[in-house]
């Protein structure tokens, strides 16, 4: 331990950007004038000094090997003297000033299994969490579910035949690393078992006041439990969102029986057109169905093909669903509407239909 | 007149050793109760330091669940050998 | 090294188009044995449909209180290398931009003292390292301080800011989001490392409204590029598109939230006065128009996941500001805002829900920003106004005297 502690530097923070940027773009940084998609994957930047920036989007999958990295260290060597990025969907992004390059180097990222797309109306690569691969709360895995959809869907990815741009994402419990919740859609992972207390490692491990106040339905109280202090659970209370177990890990929530998949639709963050909006629950629950996720890529390549087939040219899915009206979503989907999409926390009323604007 | 870092240092130790497995305390915690006990001689940047000194001398750590906490060094329950 | 275990399940993820995670475990795996034991954990995971993993919540590299993940194996007997898997998270560059050169010293660290296993990147923006052991924490840590990455942030710290490319590559970039990114990753290098607040806190900076790094959904402080000034138009281009086969009636106008344009066939027409700059016209015409040269951003605070209170977007706190460095109107007003919420916030209470819990009106007032009618969407719809201060019959009297 000693020598690591020498000459230890702390507080530095991260190495500033100008040193990775390609020439190109530190002569044209905040000089471009205008882009166009040359075609699937591929963009074209030109700058008010006429340099052209080629950018080449492929697909990755988040969860990449350092062997992988090496790959892509090759590749921008071999074609953008070494330079690359990733964006803020996982995917890596090739920066070629040289035209000649961009075909030859996406014969290479094919070859190497990285399909190229995600620009314009289409779909990119689906934001998502650690699933089972290394998270103790997970209610599904994230990868897995994340490449099942993708391999459904690819043909959305390496082509632009959407009517607008169809964002994805993941998250693996209500805790939502990846803040899935404003997404065209989100396929969110839920427990819906109360949790399982285990009152003899709660007194060493948890604070009970803490744990208490940890619920947001006030669904845990204290209580003496053979002779030692703990909590209970009032389980009629308990909508499974697993807050207590990560201010108490003796209260695990995850249960194979009860874990599965929930599909919410409709929401954006981009100001275009319309505000940004929240996800809509569309389907309460679909059982994990491992290793291919089957009921759920079906799920939601029919919510993709009824928004392709009948948005309007841009229309978001939140977008089209608010037109046509969500009754005649749950119709053309031939999702059943059910109790369970009827709001009850705070402000639900806010969420009922309060007119008489309605279609027949 | 300001009190010396050190000082404000002890007495957060030995708060954090009396509440230890009973009640996790927070930076700001310590640095309430450091302004309420030695009153206009403390302030928060003071409290900052003394929180600094109490981690780095390695009396004490930072711990996480579900938010974090100074607490004695110790072994968690989730832990493998 | 270990052959991989039997993984039937797994290999089914190997199949398909899309790059395949399953593969690139199998990749790191071949050089290091928590990988075998990693596809043998979670094929069981696969197996019985419930994850393996402990929490844990003291590991960290010595003096900072973030950026390390604790995570154990709850079957270490059967998973001894993955007994202990923790995660470090290292503070990207902004814009994600890299050199093969830096990105191969990670590698080598991270192949010398971890599993060989990344996310590029994690949710928050930072560099993922994904699973190591506790003893190689402090050296992951040495390694990294010769090539000149910091640890990023977890728990109740300020969270590795991150920001989209901006000025690098997109001609929208209304502000220069590395800079700002970077100015303030280094400002708050001590609220990063050392959690002091009631919870996490996250920047995130988007260079136009169209928000490529979700900003509006996922950050306490929202800074988003904007303009105040007229939409730039190229007339010419415009009729190009037209003549290319836009139908610009149809495509652009009828598109238009502010319903403030007019194409008369000839010229398009902005009465920029209604225009809400959502983006929608310039996305679909870049080459013809171009967001205005008085140039800034929108700053919106506490949007967040559900947990607790329920998700929240954010919302107007400032409706245009400069951004200049230093940057003093954003730092002065972070740092009343810490203050307060520093203060009176709860364990595990957001800035958003703080703000819910007190009310906009309060918090404003607690720091020191007077209320404008941008900051709402419409004015309340129920009469229960606290009024502060109320007069007695002989207020008069006094005043006189005073």
């Amino acid at each position: 331990m000693v020598d690591v502690m020498k000459d230890r530097r702390t507080d530095f923070g991260p190495p500033h950007y100008e040193r990775f940027l390609p020439p190109i773009i530190k002569e044209n940084y905040g000089k471009w004038k205008y882009h166009e998609v040359l075609k699937p994957g591929v963009m074209v930047h030109v700058s008010e000094t006429d340099a052209k920036l080629y950018t080449i989007r492929a697909a990755s999958g988040r969860l990449i090997s350092i062997d992988k990295i090496r790959m892509f260290c090759d590749l921008a060597d071999k074609y953008c003297d070494g330079f690359f990025r990733f964006t803020s969907r996982h995917n890596v992004e090739f920066l070629l000033s040289k035209k000649d390059n961009v075909n030859p180097l996406i014969e290479d990222l094919k070859e190497m299994g990285h399909p190229i797309g995600g620009i314009g109306n289409s779909i990119t690569s689906i934001v998502h969490t650690q699933g089972w691969v290394h998270c103790h709360s997970a209610a599904t895995d994230a990868s897995g579910v994340v490449k099942c959809v993708m391999d459904d869907l690819i043909e959305y990815f390496t082509e632009m035949k959407l009517p607008g741009k169809l964002r994805i994402a993941l998250a693996c419990c209500l805790n939502m690393c990846g803040a899935v919740h404003c997404s065209d859609i989100a396929i969110l992972g839920i427990h819906r078992r109360p949790p399982k207390i285990d009152h003899s490692r709660l007194r060493k491990m948890c604070e009970i006041p803490n744990t208490v106040a940890s619920c947001p339905t006030a669904a845990i109280r204290p209580a003496t439990v053979d002779g030692n202090p703990s909590v209970e659970v009032i389980e009629e209370n308990c909508m499974f969102c697993a807050n207590c177990f990560t201010v108490c890990p003796s209260m695990p929530l995850n249960d194979p029986l009860n874990d599965g998949i929930s599909i919410w639709v409709g929401g954006k963050v981009s100001n275009a057109r319309h505000e940004p909006m929240f996800s809509k629950l569309a389907i309460p629950f679909i059982p994990n169905n491992p290793p291919r996720w089957p009921e759920v890529t079906t799920a939601i390549r029919n919510i993709v093909e009824l928004w392709a087939k009948n948005a309007r040219k841009y229309e978001r899915l939140g977008e089209w669903i608010e037109r046509i009206g969500w009754p005649r979503f749950f119709k053309m989907t031939g999702i059943e509407f059910q109790k369970e999409h009827i709001d009850d926390f705070k402000h639900a009323g806010l969420t009922y239909k309060r007119s008489t604007h309605l279609t027949f | 007149m300001a009190k010396p870092v050190e000082e404000v240092a002890d007495a957060m130790f030995n708060m954090v050793k009396d509440a230890q497995g009973m009640k996790k305390l927070k930076p700001m915690d310590l640095t309430k109760a450091m302004i309420e006990f030695f009153g206009d001689e403390v302030d928060k940047k003071l409290c900052k330091l003394a929180i600094r000194e109490l981690i780095e001398s390695g009396r004490c750590v930072y711990t996480y669940f579900g938010g974090s906490f100074i607490e004695l060094p110790h072994r968690e329950g989730a832990a493998n050998d | 090294m270990a052959d991989l275990p039997n993984t039937p399940l797994l290999d089914e993820l190997e199949k398909g188009p899309w790059p395949s995670f399953v593969k690139e475990i199998k990749m790191a795996a071949k050089r290091n044995p928590m990988g075998a034991d990693l596809l043998g954990q979670l094929e069981q995971s696969y197996r019985e449909k419930i994850g393996h993993w402990k929490h844990g919540g003291i590991v960290g590299v010595f003096g900072y209180g973030g950026g390390v993940i604790g995570r154990y194996s709850d079957l270490p007997e059967k998973y001894p290398n993955i007994s202990h898997f923790h995660t470090m998270r290292i503070n990207q560059p902004a814009g994600w931009f890299y050199t093969s050169e830096a990105l191969r010293k990670i590698c080598d660290i991270w192949e010398k003292r971890g599993s060989g296993l990344t996310n590029m990147h994690g949710s928050t923006g930072d560099i993922i390292l994904l699973g190591t052991k506790t003893d190689e924490l402090e050296p992951v840590f040495s390694d990294l301080q010769k090539i000149d990455f910091d640890i990023g942030g977890s728990g109740s710290d300020l969270r590795t800011p991150s920001c989209c490319c901006g000025m690098a590559r997109c001609e929208w970039a209304c502000y220069d989001t590395m800079a700002l990114t970077y100015d303030l990753t280094m400002h708050y290098q001590d609220e990063l490392h050392r959690p002091a607040f009631p919870y996490k806190f996250k920047f995130k900076m988007s260079g136009c409204p169209n928000d490529c790094v979700a900003s509006i959904a996922r950050s306490d402080m929202s800074i988003i590029g904007n303009w105040r000034d007229e939409i730039q138009i190229d007339q010419d281009a415009v009729g190009e598109y037209a003549d290319k086969g836009m139908d610009i009636q149809s495509d652009v106008i009828s598109n238009c939230p502010g319903k403030c344009m007019e194409w008369d066939g000839k010229e398009l027409h902005i009465d920029n006065s209604y225009c809400v700059h959502c983006m929608h016209c310039i996305n679909v015409m870049s080459k013809a128009l171009r967001p205005g040269k008085d140039r800034g951003a929108t700053i919106l605070i506490g949007s967040k996941a559900p947990i607790i209170e329920g998700a929240f977007l954010s919302s107007v706190l400032f409706p245009f500001i400069k951004i200049e460095s230093p940057y003093d109107k954003i730092k002065d007003t972070v740092d009343k805002i810490w203050d307060i919420w520093s203060e009176e916030g709860k364990n595990r209470e957001r800035v958003g829900e703080f703000i819910q819990r007190v009310g906009l009106g309060n918090f404003l007032d607690a720091i020191e920003v007077e209320p404008v009618a941008e900051m709402v969407a419409h004015p309340r719809e129920n009469p229960y106004v606290f009024y502060e201060e109320f007069y007695e019959e002989d207020d008069g009297e006094e005043e006189e005297e005073g």
